[in-house]
């Protein structure tokens, strides 16, 4: 069966009335699910798979496959509202959305993630239904020293995403870097820094330390200066209509983003979270005016949306295609398609068209859903903002603590929560950034386990990253991207002195 | 306000309904709590008839997050067992995620005597006291019955030099690190100690092996890609990139071949001349003092679920084999495997009990 065939089989499984219903229910259940904090798609599938045995399994994984996206769609909501990340990988949508929310912009910055996320979404399942076959072969080129590389080329912009001192941002860095290495260490099955608790063996979930530095962290600033009215008093929704200015600046981030989520996506391990992170800190650089990056900036917010929903689709490129999960939402899918006597794998393509093609066509139905089902709801949701601020904070509180729970249901958890607001509160009265933290703490437990894995295999000799292609261009591009800032403050400098 | 609190109240109950599996959980949990007076009574009352039933809702745990094995087995069998009419009390999963079942583990030692708590199992359970991961293993739990077994599979890209597993340990005795293995576990877990056993029993120098530990998929893509030389894994995980000719699989750790299309054509290595054999149990457990009324009820339920024809159809699609053990069985196995695993990870400096 030829790509065109094929597609055309996909749109008339996803154009069915059942394919609809299921489309629906599951892009409105993934929304939801992604607006609470802690509540991500890798649960809410897992629960879902006992539910749909026996079920039509095409219609099954159109379903769960809209969960899975329609969650990092609506993740941003409370990202930029609440400063509470409502998934991981909508964590760096808060660095800009939240405050444009607090400007008065509520609106706006939600109707831009909104067409962020459907661009980067559409953009992405085209180039799916285009190139996955083809792709696949991406996916597994990626080997440890490529991937060190990658996450070097993700390090070398710390020192770009401070603002003020440097020196403070690698601070926050290297102590995002030490909480990283907590747990026990895959290369060779050691606790580390656990302090003897088995609660700590698993290291520290991602959305602990997020939720923490972010949302309780603010809450705690917001209690502090209550005096101050013009602390977190957002009022004002601001109107939904983005201008013509502003279409036109998230022009560039959208395009460019969602190519660059895509491929993120596609490569084992990486995933949305980096993806969002990665496009964020690409377009500061490219940007012209670099300082308007965290302080409610269009670009700001529209790259890591457009390429969060980008890197989703990209994530189904190697399950699609060579039945590799890449993360752990993909995983616990590939789960769902063995329990619907499915094998997903280099034969799906040929042995079952319908459910490959069908799922591809569902995502481009589902994004525009997503889009339709969004935007008459944004002035709903933004009102959100205009509740009494005691109660606002209330509700913040609660929710954090309900979706840590949620993930692990384990108390101790929720100490550490408390734990790293008290951080996020201290970093942020001290101005330490906390973006540096959580980039280096996403990317370092990556990083250091690539290294080891190369070591490893090189035998302990350091050349084995040179010898590959892949990880000579990124390591190349690491050093250019660390030395080039340098170099601008220096002439700087000079013309100031 | 009004709209604005309705449509809060909205999201509120759609956030508990996604959570609804971890909720009804959470309170079945509370009422096997409330109920735990009653159950002690109960229970010796039933102790006089020489039959027990059970009283309440039962709680099963997977010591694992959603969707992986435990999680999945646990779900399954709680399926079939209420659906099927097999026990009548609803069975509620709980996850009790972390430090590779620890948390579980220690969460279930705290209900001893409690027969309404149930969980499920397998090779970790010997295997991560053995590395001082965990301050419970199988000794503190009563083994009821097993009901699963996988098997693991070594596999190596297709155009690799090594046409079998024979090959490949020829070289490995000349020189044990010139081949880099790849799983997805850290050392002195399943994917490490499986190849391990069948590298001993070959003679080649174990403590040289090079392993790497490479979680979320990185397995078999480093094996695609050439970063790595013999992925050692589930044979689930390499069944497909066999049957489309990406990987070559040199041996599977089973006694016998596997049924099944693709899977009957990999070799044993016992066919290879090497005599050893690594399963991959899977199967529940109740907590310490259970009395042998309780154990031979769910003894029995158990084997119901093994034999019940949606069970069979559940295994088919996992790709899991049927190996049911009764519970005295199951102990006896699961201490000689225990003293089997202890000696390897000695030999490996890894043992830490």
């Amino acid at each position: 069966m030829g790509a065109l065939e094929g597609i055309a089989t996909g749109f008339q499984v996803a154009l069915s009335l059942e394919g609809i219903m299921f489309v629906l229910i599951g892009v409105f259940v993934g929304t939801f699910i992604g607006m609470l904090p802690g509540l991500g798609p890798i649960s809410a599938i897992a629960i879902m798979i006992p539910i749909t045995y026996g079920m039509d399994p095409t219609m099954a994984l159109v379903m769960m496959a809209g969960v899975y996206y329609g969650a990092v769609f609506g993740g941003s909501t409370s990202s930029i509202l609440l400063n509470a990340p409502g998934i991981s990988g909508t964590v760096a949508s808060a660095f800009d959305g939240y405050p444009m929310a607090q400007q008065g912009k509520a609106g706006k910055a939600l109707a831009i993630a909104a067409i962020s996320s459907f661009v980067g979404g559409t953009i992405s399942v085209v180039l799916l239904m285009i190139f996955a076959p083809m792709l696949a072969s991406v996916a597994i080129s990626f080997g440890p020293p490529a991937y060190f590389a990658l996450m070097l080329l993700g390090l070398s912009a710390i020192a770009s995403l401070s603002e003020g001192s440097t020196i403070k941002a690698m601070i926050s860095a290297v102590v995002g870097f030490m909480i990283a290495t907590i747990g026990i260490d895959p290369q060779t099955g050691t606790a580390r820094f656990n302090f003897g608790s088995a609660n700590l063996l698993d290291g520290i979930d991602f959305l602990v330390i997020a939720l923490g530095l972010f949302a309780i962290a603010e809450v705690c600033y917001l209690i502090m200066n209550r005096a101050k009215k013009s602390v977190g008093s957002a009022k004002e929704i601001g109107s939904l209509r983005l201008s013509k200015d502003d279409m036109k600046e998230m022009s560039g981030p959208v395009g460019r983003q969602s190519f660059l989520g895509f491929i993120l996506g596609i490569l084992p391990g990486a995933g949305a979270t980096i993806a969002s992170f990665i496009s964020y800190i690409t377009e500061k650089k490219i940007a012209k005016n670099p300082d308007e990056f965290g302080k409610g900036s269009v670009k700001g917010l529209a790259a890591p949306e457009a390429s969060n929903n980008a890197a989703t689709s990209g994530a189904f490129v190697p399950l699609l295609s060579l039945g590799i999960p890449g993360s752990g939402t993909t995983a616990v899918m590939l789960g769902a398609f063995l329990v619907l006597g499915l094998q997903p794998g280099p034969m799906m393509m040929t042995d079952r068209p319908e459910v490959f093609w069908g799922i591809i066509a569902s995502m481009y139905i589902g994004n525009i859903f997503l889009l339709i089902l969004n935007l008459p709801l944004i002035p709903y949701i933004a009102r959100l903002l205009t509740i009494p601020r005691p109660m606002l904070i209330s509700l913040v509180i609660m929710f954090s603590f309900i979706g840590v729970y949620a993930i692990s249901f384990s108390v101790f958890d929720l100490y550490l929560l408390l734990a790293f607001g008290v951080l996020g509160l201290l970093m942020r009265m001290f101005a330490f950034p906390a973006p540096p933290f959580i980039l280096a703490f996403i990317l370092g437990g990556m990083m250091e386990q690539s290294f080891r894995q190369s070591m490893t295999i090189s035998g302990g000799n350091i050349s084995i990253f040179f010898q590959n292609n892949i990880s000579l261009v990124l390591i190349i591009l690491s050093v250019l991207s660390f030395i080039f800032p340098i170099i601008k403050t220096i002439r700087t400098k000079k013309k100031e002195a | 306000m009004k709209k604005f609190l309705a449509i809060l109240l909205f999201v509120f109950l759609l956030g508990f309904l996604a959570a609804c599996g971890g909720e009804d959980n959470e309170e079945s949990q509370k009422d096997s709590d409330s109920n735990e007076e009653n159950t002690e009574e109960s229970s010796e009352g039933s102790a006089e008839g020489g039959e027990w039933t059970p009283e309440q809702n039962i709680e099963m745990v997977a010591p694992a997050g959603a969707g992986g094995g435990w999680d999945t087995t646990a779900r399954m069998a709680a399926k079939v067992l209420n659906e099927e009419g097999i026990i009548e009390e609803s069975i509620g999963v709980v996850n009790k995620e972390g430090a590779g079942g620890a948390i579980g583990w220690s969460y279930i030692a705290n209900q001893e005597g409690d027969p309404h708590s149930l969980f499920v199992s397998s090779s970790p359970i010997l295997l991560v006291p053995l590395s001082g991961q965990s301050d419970h293993g199988h000794e503190d739990f009563t083994p009821i019955a097993n009901v699963i077994a996988d098997y693991g599979a070594f596999a190596v890209r297709e155009d690799a030099e090594w046409e079998n597993l024979s090959e490949l340990f020829e070289q490995m005795k000349e020189d044990p690190s010139s081949v880099t293995v790849v799983g997805t576990s850290s050392p002195g877990s399943m994917d490490h100690i499986q190849f391990v056993r069948f590298a001993k029993a070959a003679g080649v120098d174990i403590t040289k092996i090079k392993y790497v530990s490479a979680p979320d998929a990185g397995g078999i893509t480093q094996v695609l890609n050439g970063s790595a030389d013999v992925f050692s894994t589930g044979v689930g995980e390499v069944v497909e990139q066999a049957r489309a000719g990406e990987i070559r699989v040199l041996a599977v750790t089973s006694e016998e071949r596997l049924e099944g299309e693709t899977l009957s054509e990999f070799p044993t290595a016992k066919e290879q001349g090497i005599d050893e054999k690594f399963i991959n149990w899977r199967g529940f457990f109740g907590p310490a003092g259970m009395t042998d009324e309780q154990v031979a009820y769910y003894e029995q339920k158990f084997k119901e679920l093994s034999e019940s024809d949606a069970f069979a159809e559940i295994r088919t699609n996992y790709g899991w084999n049927e190996m049911y053990m009764g519970s005295e069985e199951y102990k006896n196995f699961l201490d000689e495997e225990k003293e089997n695993l202890k000696g390897l990870l000695e030999e490996l400096d890894l043992l830490n009990e």
